[in-house]
């Protein structure tokens, strides 16, 4: 199961990369940050798994006893939990900067924008 | 003390708080934050001077659980000094943006806040994850603070810089995610402990952290996104990425590299250099000054990276050395990106306006100074300590490259203060003084002199530099707005004491030295009481020249020699860059005197290596590759006397200098460089000397120097320009003499530089006076003066007849001398050569007569008056000296002989009262003189007597030629005057030299302009960039 | 040309990837610092059911900290960077059946979104979580009503107490001595109830508000300057 998942966020990973580098449009670049993101979440949710493990969610009495060898890994999943809310600002001030270059020069083709260089 | 953990309670809390503030209060809200920041530096503040009086570290855990458990900050004392200086800077930074952030609302006061405190943690977390959170804090607040001042240009590079950190962070994560994998930790310190990377996987998850913490201080070249943004951003931010962003993320990478373990040193240290010597190579090509300014930081994290690197062979020095690199480049780039600010002009040749207000030419001056390693600011220090330990570890190629790119920083950098001191001005606009601006850059720039001052104290070596002489220049600085008049006279007053006070001390050697530079100091600034108003600018650097000059001459220690060099070259370029048109030959001039004290740099380096010590008699017994050593001081010094090859600064700036600067740069500056030629060769050995092939070289370099500055000084019609190509010839005769490395040949060295010293001093002065008089350079725009101006006629005659070495004058016992120590030597052809090149040098020598005092006199000079009687003064002092020296030679040669058999014991001369004898001859200079003398004064009499009755014919009267002219004009034979002399010799007139040196200039040009094409603007291809350094940094380091 | 290029850049990159993939071969146990998350003695010391939430609040509060910080950040730069003009302009009225239905939906929206914050250190969910539904219903009532007068004050306000809040907890937690963002600073109750785990349910609850209060803010800046366009 989690070698299915930590290679689809690679392949994501990857996918957004490629839109990243390629897509000329602003927005499309800004969703293959999403992507690029989302992929790095996978693998990270992916390193929490433990085999046979649970959600370390001690609702359950018999979760009581001997909880390290019941429960997945609680760390990952905390770290996503952040990195996903830091994705989010991101791509939301990505979003306001996009607003604001359209607003410049009515395009959002990244090509235009190459005022200053060398 | 209050626990570090409060930064955040104090940054957090007063952002979040600030919400409170209603938006009409913006002063209020500012100063909240400025507040905050300031109470924020406090708080780090006690801690770093608790931790300097030897309280231990501090360990702040959180959520009650001890690492690795929970998150953990540490507050040590690189701690303490780094968040202080970010908390400082952030002050400082938010006082200059104080309208800007005003102006913008409570939110951009906010996000201030907040990136100053994210810095703070930054540095202090001890866990990987908690470090990319603060990280992404830190570039998001960024990313807005970019935008403060809102133009395009600012919100595509925001976008840029965005995109560049989106990737980044991503790849930190996923190391990040990889490592905690491997490790089970997230704890910088477990994860040390861990040594993830001599896993398979763990390698790359480590790999991935270090680069993105690289990229993240925007290592060369996958950095066009950086350079976007320190171009596009306010100034103001620019000054914050630059001193507080990257004093942060630099020390980030040291934990890191810690963590990383010692395997990465080494890469470290190598993507340093690149990125050291790529971004100050493409720095060349620019023109815009925040953009070069963004070139230079970079560069300096690169300098700051091999530091690094060189963490472990550097062992207790290494805090030494970064501190006193990263805290001169913190001060020095924060100040310049606010100038920037202040004066608004993006092309660097306008940066020329920076002059209408002198004080902030002086702060430009001063932190591209500390930027370039002169002293007495920290940097200069620690570059020495890297040197001497670099050199002292056999990392030779690891001392060239760090000193190519600090060349290449120099060239930039003072390209650009050359604009600033000389460019056109008159049609920029002023800027305008706002004091909350300005506040910031004064604080900054005493601050850099302070902490110089500290970081000397903290070597022995360092320790025992003597301040006075500085401080000497400072108060004379600060009086720089007393008249000219009362400076003068507290200048000579200051140099006369000091010599007084100084001599006793020194020996014979040096002290023939001293009394050039500071006798010759004292005489040449008589003449400067001929100027009148205040001379703004003037003593300060005068005065800064010859401290280095003495501090060179009294150094105990080759740190405080190589102090004084420095002090010294500083001196002399704004001396030289004075003049009018010197803007080229004074960066011409510090170009050279930059590269020839990094060749000291590296020859004394290698003196120190494996002795052990800083003491001055090192460079006598040099063991580690001496002949490199040997060599490589040689032509540092030569440098400065301006041997063929390097000497193509030398006519320029002598010859554009002002009229009582020639003199001081020329008469007595080059015998700086004989100075350090003469103390290499001594450590040679002496007679003894074992490298026999060095001086050899030496002495056909200085024989042909001769001949060539001879020559080229024929072809001029520029009266200061020949006395200037003049000098080199001289100088090059002193090389040759010294070269023979025989007594004979000392002996005529010596007696050439006291003799040079003489009559250059007299024939710069004159001339100089001359020119300030008839307002030309042209010698075939002068003439006939000899009616208006008989004392500087007189002067002239006098001193070009002690110049071309005929007897009756001081310069015949050089000759003498020579040929005695040519024939011993049996340097034949060396000396074939000499001997015709003193046959050229009449050839120009008779011009200055000819075509300066004879013939006929302009129009336009009918009525000048005889040269200032404070010209007058101080050359017939010095011609003075010449006589003395003519009539009884004993009197000067006596004691430079015995003080030469120190050295060169054989082949003496012998004194028989007034007569010397070698194995060749002998002479007798008194007799030789008096008779001579006499002989002239009785022709002269019987001149006068018979031509008592002659009739004295007018300019233009020239009835009895045979001829009768349409107009009145000029019979005088003056302009190209060797029209076909040059149709013979052109080719040896070819500036082969000048034109290799433009070759190499444009080559690297060049390629700075084909290289940075690579940052097109395209954001997407910034990205490519990132990627592709991440990839080949991963198969170089890790491999397929 | 370009995305050959770039397709082959990726190639590299995903040969450089390839090891971590390779290596990866799961757990078969937990890591030894989640070994002590899970160990009951320290289980009771947090005394929050949900481990992730432990995690989250308090052994790694300071990234939560740090996390709330950059969405306000991002607000705060949002808003000084999209000003709008307060030109008003008159935008098509939706359907009766949408706005009834969203002033149907909104409190209950609202109210899952609490009960998702407050309930954090139980069951699944969080104070992000809370906060991020809670934007949700502020959406539906934007688009369902766009010319709505959106009280912006009301909900910076209810940002800046939040998070004056919050960093007054976790410095009093460091001033009384049990350290930065410890949850013991108020009493840790019955394990499994509403009002267990010390200090986290507070914590979360007013890290819900913000994260409402900050998504909101942003939204309605992106609809206030698309309004002008």
């Amino acid at each position: 199961m989690e070698y299915i998942t930590i290679t689809t966020g690679f392949l994501i990973i990857l996918a957004g990369l490629w839109a990243i580098m390629t897509r000329k449009n602003i927005i499309r670049i800004i969703i293959g940050f999403s992507l690029f993101d989302t992929g790095i979440h996978i693998v990270m949710v992916s390193m929490a798994y433990v085999k046979g493990g649970v959600a370390p969610i001690l609702d359950k009495n018999e979760l009581l006893t001997d909880t390290a060898n019941k429960i997945v890994d609680p760390v990952p999943q905390a770290l996503v939990l952040t990195a996903i809310v830091i994705g989010l600002g991101v791509t939301a001030l990505m979003l306001a900067y996009a607003m604001k270059l359209h607003s410049e020069k009515k395009s959002l083709d990244i090509e235009s924008f190459k005022d200053l260089k060398w | 003390m209050i626990s570090p953990i409060h930064i955040l309670t104090i940054g957090l809390g007063g952002a979040f708080a600030l919400g409170f503030v209603p938006k009409k209060a913006k002063d209020a809200a500012a100063v909240i934050m400025l507040a905050a920041i300031a109470l924020m530096g406090v708080l780090t503040g006690s801690w770093l001077i608790g931790l300097i009086n030897g309280d231990s570290a501090q360990q702040v855990f959180t959520a009650g659980f001890k690492p690795p458990f929970s998150i953990n900050l540490l507050m040590g004392l690189n701690e303490g000094a780094l968040t202080t200086a970010v908390n400082f800077i952030g002050l400082l930074g938010g006082i200059y943006l104080y309208k800007y952030l005003k102006e913008a609302g409570n939110h951009a006061i906010m996000v201030f806040l907040i990136f100053i405190m994210g810095l703070n943690v930054v540095i202090m977390t001890r866990d990987i994850f908690n470090l990319f959170v603060f990280l992404e804090i830190v570039s998001i607040a960024t990313a807005g603070l970019v935008i403060l001042t809102e133009t395009g240009k600012a919100v595509q590079a925001g976008f840029k810089y965005m995109l560049a950190t989106g990737v980044i962070s991503g790849v930190l994560l996923i190391g990040i995610i990889f490592a905690y994998y491997y490790s089970g930790t997230l704890n910088i310190d477990g994860l040390t402990q861990a040594h993830i990377g001599a896993l398979r996987g763990g390698s790359v998850a480590l790999l991935m952290i270090m680069v993105s913490i690289l990229l993240e201080l925007k290592t060369f070249p996958a950095n066009g996104w950086g350079l976007d943004v320190y171009e596009g951003a306010n100034a103001g931010i620019g000054a914050m990425l630059s001193a507080a962003t990257a004093t942060g993320m630099y020390y980030v990478l040291y934990k890191l590299l810690v963590m990383a373990g010692p395997e990465w040193n080494y890469w470290i240290a190598l993507i340093g250099a690149v990125s050291f010597i790529g971004s100050n190579v493409l720095a060349l090509k620019q023109r815009s000054a925040q953009r070069l300014l963004g070139y230079s930081s970079i560069g300096q994290i690169g300098l700051l990276m091999i530091i690094l690197g060189f963490k472990d062979i550097l062992g207790d020095n290494t805090p030494y050395v970064a501190f006193g690199i990263l805290f001169s480049h913190y001060f020095a780039k924060a100040g310049l990106f606010w100038l920037a600010g202040i004066v608004k002009q993006s092309d660097i040749a306008n940066w020329a306006v920076i002059r209408k207000k002198p004080y902030f030419l002086f702060l430009m001056g001063t932190f591209i100074f500390a930027l370039i390693g002169f002293p007495p600011f920290p940097s200069f220090f620690a570059k020495w300590e890297l040197v001497m330990e670099l050199v002292n570890t056999g990392n030779l190629p690891w001392v060239v490259a760090i000193l190519f790119g600090s060349m290449m920083e120099a060239v930039y950098l003072f390209r650009w203060f050359g604009y600033a001191i000389k460019g056109e001005n008159e049609n920029i606009e002023d800027f305008k003084i706002e004091w909350n601006k300005i506040l910031p850059v004064g604080i900054v720039a005493i601050a850099l002199y302070v902490t110089g001052y500290f970081t000397a104290q903290h070597t022995e070596a360092g320790a025992a530099i003597n301040w006075i002489p500085l401080f000497f220049v400072a108060a004379i600085f600060i009086l720089d707005f007393l008249p000219v008049f009362v400076k003068n006279t507290i200048a000579i007053i200051g140099m006369a004491l000091y010599f007084y006070n100084i001599y006793p001390d020194l020996d014979n050697m040096r002290l023939v030295f001293e009394a050039i530079f500071m006798i010759g100091g004292i005489l040449t600034l008589i003449a400067g009481y001929a100027y009148k108003g205040k001379r703004t600018g003037f003593y300060p650097v005068a005065l800064l020249m010859y401290a280095g000059l003495t501090a060179i001459i009294e150094a105990q220690t080759t740190l405080q020699f190589f102090f004084g060099w420095e002090l010294m070259t500083a001196g002399s370029y704004f001396l030289i860059i004075r003049g009018k048109r010197s803007m080229p030959h004074g960066l011409s001039y510090m170009l050279f005197s930059v590269g020839g004290a990094y060749a000291l740099l590296i020859g004394l380096g290698m003196a120190f290596a494996g002795q052990d010590s800083l003491g001055m008699e090192i460079i006598n017994t040099i063991s580690y590759l001496p002949y490199w050593a040997y060599g490589l001081l040689i032509v540092g010094f030569l440098t400065k006397t301006a041997a063929l090859g390097l000497h193509i600064w030398l006519p320029g700036a002598h010859g554009e200098a002002e009229s009582d600067v020639s003199p001081m740069v020329s008469a007595i500056l080059l015998k700086a460089g004989v100075f350090g030629i003469v103390l290499t060769l001594i450590g040679m050995g002496g007679e003894s000397n074992s490298y026999p092939w060095l001086p050899y070289a030496l002495g056909w370099l200085g024989a042909i120097t001769a001949f060539s500055g001879n020559l080229m000084a024929v072809f001029q019609e520029d009266a200061k320009r020949l006395l200037a190509y003049s000098s080199i010839g001289q100088l090059g005769y002193i090389v040759l003499g010294m070269a023979m490395m025989t007594h004979l040949g000392w002996l005529g060295g010596f007696s050439y530089v006291v003799n040079h010293f003489l009559y250059k001093a007299v024939l710069f002065l004159t001339i100089g006076a001359v020119v300030l008089r008839v307002k030309t350079h042209n010698m075939y725009e002068m003439g006939g003066l000899i009616k208006r101006m008989p004392l500087a006629f007189i002067a002239v005659m006098i001193g070009i007849i002690a110049l071309s070495g005929v007897p009756p004058l001081s310069g015949f016992a050089g000759k003498w001398l020579f040929y005695n120590a040519i024939l011993e030597k049996g340097w034949y052809l060396q000396g074939a050569i000499m001997f015709f090149s003193g046959g050229i040098a009449f050839m120009y020598l008779w011009r200055l007569i000819h075509t300066v005092f004879l013939g006929q006199l302009k129009d336009n000079h009918r009525n000048v008056k005889e040269i200032s009687i404070w010209f007058l003064i101080p050359i017939y002092l010095l011609l003075a000296g010449i006589m003395v020296y003519s009539v009884k030679p004993q009197w000067v040669l006596q004691p430079l002989g015995d003080m030469i058999a120190q050295w060169f014991p054989d082949g003496q001369l012998t004194w028989d009262g007034g007569t010397a004898f070698t194995k060749y001859g002998h002479w007798a200079g008194t007799a030789v003189a008096v008779t001579i003398i006499v002989a002239f004064l009785v022709v002269l009499a019987l001149l006068l007597i018979s031509t008592r009755k002659a009739h004295k014919v007018k300019q233009f009267d020239i009835t009895y030629s045979g001829e009768r002219p349409e107009r009145p004009e000029t019979t005088h034979v003056a302009y190209n005057v060797f029209e076909g002399l040059y149709k013979a010799m052109w080719i040896a007139t070819i500036p082969l030299v000048e034109t290799w040196w433009n070759k190499v200039t444009d080559f690297l040009h060049d390629t700075a302009d084909i290289v940075r094409r690579i940052y097109n603007g395209n954001g997407q291809t910034y990205i490519i960039h990132i990627v592709l350094f991440i990839i080949v940094t991963y198969f170089v380091i890790i491999g397929g | 040309m370009k995305k050959l290029f770039v397709f082959i850049i990726l190639i590299a990159l995903a040969s450089m990837l390839y090891p971590l993939l390779d290596t990866f071969h799961g757990n078969d146990k937990l890591s030894e610092l989640s070994q002590f998350y899970a160990q009951s003695e320290n289980v009771s010391k947090v005394n929050a059911q949900n481990l992730v939430t432990a995690v989250v609040v308090t052994y790694r509060g300071l990234d939560t900290l740090g996390e709330v910080t950059i969405l306000f950040l991002a607000a705060a730069i949002i808003a000084f960077f999209l000003k709008t003009e307060s030109e008003k302009r008159t935008l098509r009225k939706n359907s009766e059946i949408f706005k009834t239905a969203a002033k149907m939906l909104v409190p209950i929206i609202t109210m899952v979104g609490i009960y998702i914050f407050i309930n954090g250190h139980l069951t699944p969910g969080g104070g992000f979580q809370g906060g991020a539904v809670i934007a949700s219903g502020v959406i539906l009532m934007l688009l369902a009503f766009p010319n709505m007068e959106f009280n912006h004050k009301f909900f910076e306000a209810l940002e800046s107490i939040s998070g004056v809040v919050y960093v007054g907890l976790a410095a009093f937690g460091a001033i009384i001595g049990l350290g930065f963002l410890d949850n013991a600073i108020l009493p840790l109750g019955k394990f499994g109830e509403l009002f267990s785990a010390g200090a986290i349910p507070v914590i979360y609850s007013f890290v819900g508000l913000k994260v409402g209060a900050e998504l909101s803010n942003i939204l309605n800046k992106f609809k206030s300057v698309q309004a002008e366009n």
